[in-house]
């Protein structure tokens, strides 16, 4: 590896795939990159090993122990670390399964955010004009509803389900890439290498994948990792309205939603998934600032 | 000025009746794909097929969702949105009666999120390149990571439920007569003068506000942050400083004034994030704003109010936009003289 000053005063020079490169070796020692990305690999595990992790089945009801405290306080059981809901279901249970549900609709829904959004921004902001205008007009007209109002709406359309909600967010959340991506699609658009390319008399489909997409390739990922934990939350909301997964299926909105009927005797059962879901989106947040900063040459010069 | 501002305005109304037509017109087919039958809701369960269809032919559901929607415009542009199907009252009348609760609480909630951000943003700028920014800015993502429903949850348990500080239900004690005046019980107590109540409707709006202002401040510090970092080696400033005025003055008289118009452009842009938020924290706190009526729309299937609620929260949220964009002329000598 060469010392930190040549390296980058050759990134200016070198075309953008080693910038990434560079980029990512950066990323690696920053603090907030690694322990986001700890975090993110942390729930990403429970959520995979979710049936070999969890102490109990999240759906067995103990009818015989309903609403027992954490083990720690007084009455607790070492069977249910994290106590017991109305039901008599092991909370920590349910909150192991509840990252599946989570970390799913996270994850599906930033893919299909990026690529709806990525592809109609590089479109955009490449051949500008009136299908710029076009796309900039539904841009604009889409985000004059709340988001949150318009992924209620469009849910009560579709219907609920997992892959309704996937849909939902992927329809109301490709406008904050689009927007993003594309300004600094147009700024790429304008630089030398993108004038060089097409007097060579490469065609665009190629320019546009070759060298457009990969010198926006830092922001679309930094937006993709902040991303999944918008779409945690806006999970999180529909399911506390009842319009997320069935009744039986272990999701942290729902286990707010039936735990806010008791809070007064088990506020336990409210505050445990609310810190879930807290410490799995700020995980992807710290991932995401950390990459925003290690990934943006402009940042790094800068060393916010 | 003047002239540019009425054309500011006229451009911004003339941009949204289309925006208004079209989302009016896709939240109406995303309805109509609704699996649900609302006709199920309307008729006893003794009701026979042709009682159905009569209810049908009656609301209009027989005919093509293009002649659908064209009924429902315009009846919608002579003011009538339809009767609700589980509250059995024109919706208009609900909006009428929410609309002003949702508006009081959001813009309380903006002024709080304003207390918050504006010191905030200058505390982790002046604490620039010290420890206590990397403190701070650590805080900044933690607050980005609890979303207003959250912090709804909390602040209702820890004031209200836990020390019993704060009333965490409605928007008076029950039993209060809620007035006929303007909607927003702050003003219509204030002008009769009624304090007591005054004080009441106060403390009900403290935690919901609260809980708004805290999802939206984090938002607000970044934009100004960095606004007051880009400007930091502006000409101006280094012209301040070499006058010899302290970096606190220079930060209050000069480059806070120039980092209004950032902050002003993103409350703009985010203002839906808040007013949407308003959906499940008027939830939260039994409080009957217009998020409040959503919601239970959504439960009952009550898809004329849904319509409405979506059009109200549409409309809104460009007014908001026309007001800030008018905002932005008048603050911005440079587009004055344009």
């Amino acid at each position: 590896m060469s010392s930190s000053i040549p390296s980058s005063a050759a990134l200016k020079r070198e075309r953008p795939p080693s910038a990434t490169a560079e980029a990512l070796r950066q990323a690696i020692r920053s603090p907030r990159v690694v322990i986001g990305g700890a975090i993110v690999l942390a729930m990403v595990i429970c959520a995979v090993f979710a049936p070999q992790i969890a102490p109990n089945d999240p759906a067995e009801q103990d009818l015989l122990n309903m609403l027992l405290p954490p083990m720690w306080a007084e009455g607790g059981s070492i069977d249910y670390p994290f106590g017991t809901d109305s039901l008599g279901r092991c909370i920590l249970s349910q909150m192991i399964f509840g990252a599946r549900v989570a970390l799913f609709v996270g994850f599906v829904a930033a893919i299909g955010a990026t690529l709806l959004g990525t592809t109609l921004a590089l479109i955009s902001g490449y051949f500008g004009g009136w299908i710029d205008r076009v796309i900039s007009h539904l841009v604009d007209l889409w985000m004059s509803l709340p988001p949150v109002v318009l992924s209620v709406t469009l849910m009560v359309g579709f219907g609920t389900g997992v892959g309704n909600v996937i849909l939902s967010i992927v329809l109301v959340d490709w406008t904050r890439f689009c927007r993003v991506v594309r300004s600094e699609v147009m700024v790429v658009a304008r630089k030398d290498f993108v004038s060089a390319a097409k007097l060579l008399g490469f065609g665009n489909v190629r320019i546009i994948l070759r060298e457009i997409l990969p010198s926006v390739a830092p922001l679309i990922i930094t937006l993709f990792t902040l991303q999944v934990g918008i779409g945690i939350i806006v999970e999180a909301i529909l399911s506390f309205v009842g319009l997320s997964v069935p009744a039986g299926v272990p999701a942290w909105g729902q286990m707010i939603a039936q735990a806010r009927n008791y809070m007064y005797q088990a506020p336990w059962g409210i505050i445990l998934p609310i810190i879930a879901m807290f410490i799995t989106v700020l995980g992807f947040n710290l991932l995401g600032e950390g990459l925003r900063v290690t990934l943006d040459p402009r940042l790094r010069k800068r060393n916010i | 000025m003047f002239k540019s501002l009425i054309n500011v305005a006229a451009r911004r109304l003339a941009g949204a009746i289309p925006t208004v037509l079209l989302l009016s017109m896709v939240v109406f087919i995303v309805l109509r794909a609704l699996p649900a039958d609302p006709l199920a809701l309307l008729l006893p369960p003794n009701a026979t097929q042709a009682d159905a269809e009569a209810v049908r032919k009656a609301l209009g559901l027989d005919r093509s969702i293009v002649i659908q929607y064209l009924i429902w415009l315009r009846d919608a542009l002579s003011g009538d949105l339809g009767n609700s199907i589980a509250f059995r009252e024109p919706v208009t009348r609900l909006l009428a009666n929410s609309l002003p609760a949702t508006l009081e609480l959001s813009f309380v909630g903006l002024g709080l999120a304003l207390l918050i951000s504006i010191p905030g943003g200058l505390l982790l700028y002046g604490a620039r390149g010290t420890i206590l920014e990397n403190i701070l800015d650590v805080l900044v993502v933690c607050m980005l990571s609890i979303p207003s429903f959250l912090w709804a949850i909390f602040l209702l348990l820890g004031f209200g439920v836990m020390l019993g500080w704060l009333p965490f239900s409605g928007r008076v004690e029950s039993g209060i007569v809620i007035p006929d005046g303007t909607g927003f019980l702050l003003i219509d107590y204030l002008v009769t003068m009624q304090w007591g109540y005054w004080q009441n409707a106060l403390s009900h709006l403290i935690l919901p506000a609260m809980a708004l202002a805290l999802g939206f401040s984090p938002l607000v510090i970044r934009v100004l942050r960095s606004s007051l970092l880009e400007s930091s080696d502006d000409h101006y400033v280094t012209v301040a400083r070499q006058r010899g005025l302290s970096e606190r003055q220079i930060i209050l008289a000069h480059m806070l004034r120039n980092s209004v118009l950032p902050t002003i452009t993103l409350i703009g842009a985010q203002f839906g994030f808040l007013f949407g938020g308003t959906l499940l924290v008027e939830t939260i706190f039994s409080y009957p704003g217009i998020g409040n009526l959503m919601v239970q729309a959504v439960r009952n299937h009550d898809l004329p109010v849904i319509q409405g609620v979506a059009l109200v929260f549409c409309v809104t949220t460009l007014a908001i936009n026309t007001v800030v964009d008018i905002l932005y002329v008048v603050l911005n000598p440079k587009l004055r003289r344009a």
